[in-house]
């Protein structure tokens, strides 16, 4: 009598089932994010560029992702200019932000990580357009 | 002291002759009275000579200058203008060792010359003296001549006695020819007499009127006139010639006695007493009317007289003559008693004083050369303490004082021991004050007192000693200085900080450069306390501080090598804040505020308490916000 072969689960079968999983869990994870940046339009600030020569890039408007570093002055014409630290860890970068007086609402402090759409404005100095916390 | 008198006498009247000796010659030619007035005579043609003198100016003058004044307390003569020893005298000097070094006359010759010369003395004295005595006298002058020693000074002695000689024989014939004109005269106014007696002058009588008598008078007188005259004009010529030669007679008389008597004079001024012994006594015998008075100018008799208390007279002239033929010879015995008392210094005055007076006397002559050698020895090194005090060799001068002592017991060390102690007092003074003056700085000081030391003292061994170091240590400190400027134009500030105490040392006697030194010094420790602070933080791992440190120190002192090679070595360590720290800076220049500010920041970051990335960032967000608060 023939015997009906047994239905094993099949290796290959799980293994393709992970990676469409990850990969569900992936993309899920991406459209997540691309749908939580409000930024997602605007280019990323090449620090390297900045730092080389930012009058370069007067006029533009970037986003950058940082950490706020210090608070370096106010003026209540100007506004608040902080430092913040960009780059990943291995390769920190660092630049100045103007947080101008329409932006006094903000709360901004130390430590605090920030997504930032940023316009090089005269000097080079990074004025900020938009921010949100990240 | 008499014996120093009679040099002191030779000496004034030498003077004195030699301004009065021309005018003798010129008085014979005036005389035109007897033989009594001669002397008055004489002395106006003296005075006149004298007058024309002070008329041109030179009544004191000797061969044109002053007459020589003697200062009996010091033996200083003065003449010129200008002041002599006469112990001290080169030229006597010279003679005087000429004459120690040379050897006795004892020769022969030298015997026979002197026996010649007694034997005319001993002829010419008065126990002995005849006409044949003279003769024989005045021929042996010629062989007394021609001995070398006599230098034909008896020659000369012998033609003197011959020309008077002549003399008096020209007198007798004016005596004769006188005596025949007398003759004349008589037989001229018997003549005259005659013509007049027997003529017929006397022959007619005269008229009886009165008138007729006159004119016959008158005719008479005139005729026995004309007879006469011939022989009154002869008898008034016989009369001139006889004056005449009556004038002549006198004339030729008194320059035989005044060129005699100048002759003697000069023997005796040329210390040849024998000679004027000689002399004297030849010229009384052929003289011999007892006129012994000297025909000498005024001032010539003055110093005879004010040494001898008497008028000069022959016989003064010989009794000096005499004496100093006896001082001589007493000298001499002084001297070789003094020599064995082991007294060079009293022994050499004696014969250097004998020497003086009495040269070419016996005595003197025939000193045995030994004996002379000790006194030679003497005088030399008295000479050269003369010559060392002279040119201020002080120490050669002690050395000479102490030989002196040792070999002459009554040297007398205290007047060269004087000068030479208060030579080297003064000196010694001068020297401590010209190394004060170094030891200030005073430079005019330190000159005029080395100069004053090397006056009194030239050959002062500490002067050289002294004023070597003073201007070695000059020399050194000089370079020094001169070092130090060349640094200071290099601003090597590092050489002068590693030679510190050089130039210290150098710039104590001078304000300004030490102001100078010193704020460099005070940079150069800041600049070595920035090294210290930064190689104390580097040792702590702190590279980035540690080069902080030293970059401000270097913005104010760049030249510095050791700085460079220490910020250099500080640069490589750490180097990622620097260049951070370069690149923000130089954009800052470059007015790119938020690039310089990011790289600032990037700075700060490697070094959180960096005073450069602070003060970067201050400026960059002051011109980011110029109104912050």
């Amino acid at each position: 009598m023939v015997r009906r072969a047994s239905s094993k689960p099949k290796p290959l079968w799980f293994i393709t089932t992970l990676l469409l999983l990850a990969a569900a869990l992936g993309g899920g994870y991406w459209l997540y994010q691309e749908v939580q940046d409000p930024y997602r339009v605007v280019q990323d600030l090449n620090i390297d560029i900045y730092m080389e020569n930012a009058n370069s890039l007067r006029g533009n408007v970037y986003k950058i992702e940082g950490t706020v570093e210090n608070s370096l002055a106010w003026s209540p014409v100007k506004g608040r200019l902080f430092s913040f630290e960009t780059g990943s860890s291995s390769q920190p970068g660092y630049v100045a932000v103007l947080v101008p007086p329409q932006l006094n609402h903000i709360n901004i402090q130390k430590g605090q990580r920030f997504r930032i759409k940023v316009e090089v404005i005269q000097d080079g100095i990074l004025q900020v357009v938009d921010m949100r916390k990240s | 002291m008499k014996r120093r008198l009679i040099l002191v006498f030779w000496m004034g009247v030498a003077s004195c002759l030699a301004q009065n000796a021309p005018k003798a010659p010129a008085a014979p030619a005036a005389p035109s009275t007897p033989a009594a007035d001669t002397g008055k005579s004489s002395d106006s043609g003296t005075a006149s000579g004298s007058k024309e003198s002070t008329s041109a100016g030179s009544d004191n003058q000797f061969l044109g200058k002053n007459v020589p004044f003697l200062d009996m307390g010091t033996d200083v003569v003065t003449w010129d203008g200008k002041m002599w020893n006469i112990s001290n005298n080169r030229l006597l000097r010279a003679r005087f060792e000429k004459y120690l070094v040379s050897a006795e006359s004892t020769e022969k010759e030298y015997a026979e010359y002197q026996k010649i010369i007694t034997q005319i003395i001993d002829k010419l004295s008065p126990e002995h003296l005849t006409s044949r005595a003279v003769d024989e006298a005045w021929a042996m002058l010629p062989k007394a001549s021609n001995y070398a020693i006599d230098a034909n000074l008896c020659d000369s002695l012998a033609n003197a006695v011959y020309s008077v000689w002549l003399a008096k024989n020209q007198v007798d014939r004016l005596e004769q020819a006188n005596g025949n004109l007398d003759r004349e005269r008589d037989l001229l106014s018997w003549n005259a007499e005659a013509s007049v007696k027997d003529s017929s002058v006397n022959q007619y009588n005269p008229p009886n009127d009165k008138v007729g008598q006159t004119a016959w008078l008158k005719d008479r007188e005139m005729e026995r006139t004309i007879r006469m005259q011939p022989y009154t004009v002869r008898i008034a010529e016989v009369e001139a010639m006889m004056k005449a030669n009556r004038l002549k007679k006198e004339a030729s008389d008194l320059q035989s006695k005044v060129e005699f008597q100048a002759l003697l004079m000069q023997f005796f001024l040329q210390r040849r007493f024998q000679h004027v012994v000689i002399g004297t006594r030849f010229y009384r015998v052929i003289f011999g009317d007892g006129d012994n008075k000297m025909r000498v100018g005024n001032e010539t008799a003055k110093a005879i007289s004010n040494f001898s208390g008497m008028p000069p007279t022959l016989g003064l002239l010989e009794s000096m003559a005499n004496e100093a033929m006896r001082d001589v010879a007493e000298g001499v015995e002084a001297f070789t008693f003094l020599v064995e008392k082991k007294e060079m210094a009293g022994a050499t005055d004696r014969l250097a004083e004998a020497f003086a007076v009495g040269e070419y006397m016996p005595p003197i002559r025939q000193l045995p050369r030994e004996k002379k050698r000790q006194a030679l020895d003497f005088e030399q090194k008295s000479n050269q303490l003369i010559s060392a005090l002279e040119v201020r060799d002080y120490t050669r001068a002690e050395d000479l004082v102490k030989e002196m002592q040792a070999v002459a017991r009554d040297f007398d060390t205290s007047k060269p021991m004087a000068a030479i102690e208060t030579a080297r007092t003064v000196s010694a003074m001068h020297l401590s004050k010209a190394r004060v003056a170094a030891a200030s700085g005073d430079r005019a000081t330190l000159e005029t007192e080395l100069k004053a030391a090397t006056e009194i003292w030239p050959r002062n061994p500490d002067l050289a000693k002294i004023s070597g170091s003073i201007f070695n240590q000059a020399d050194v400190q000089q370079q020094a200085l001169s070092d130090l400027q060349r640094l200071i134009a290099q601003k090597n500030y590092r050489q002068i900080f590693d030679d510190k105490v050089r130039y210290i040392a150098a710039t104590a006697l001078f304000p300004d450069q030490q102001e100078q030194l010193r704020k460099i010094l005070d940079d150069m420790q800041l600049v070595e306390s920035g090294i210290i602070r930064a190689n104390e933080i580097a040792k702590a791992g702190n590279y980035a501080g540690a080069w902080e440190n030293v970059e401000r120190v270097f913005q104010k002192f760049p030249e510095d090598n050791k700085l460079n090679q220490v910020r250099a070595d500080l640069t490589t360590q750490a180097s990622d804040f620097v260049r951070s720290l370069r690149t923000a800076q130089k954009l800052e220049r470059n007015s790119q505020v938020g690039s310089s500010l990011a790289w600032y920041l990037k700075a700060q970051s490697l070094y959180p308490t960096s005073e450069f990335a602070g003060e970067g960032i201050q400026r960059m967000v002051s011109q980011v916000m110029p109104d912050r608060k």
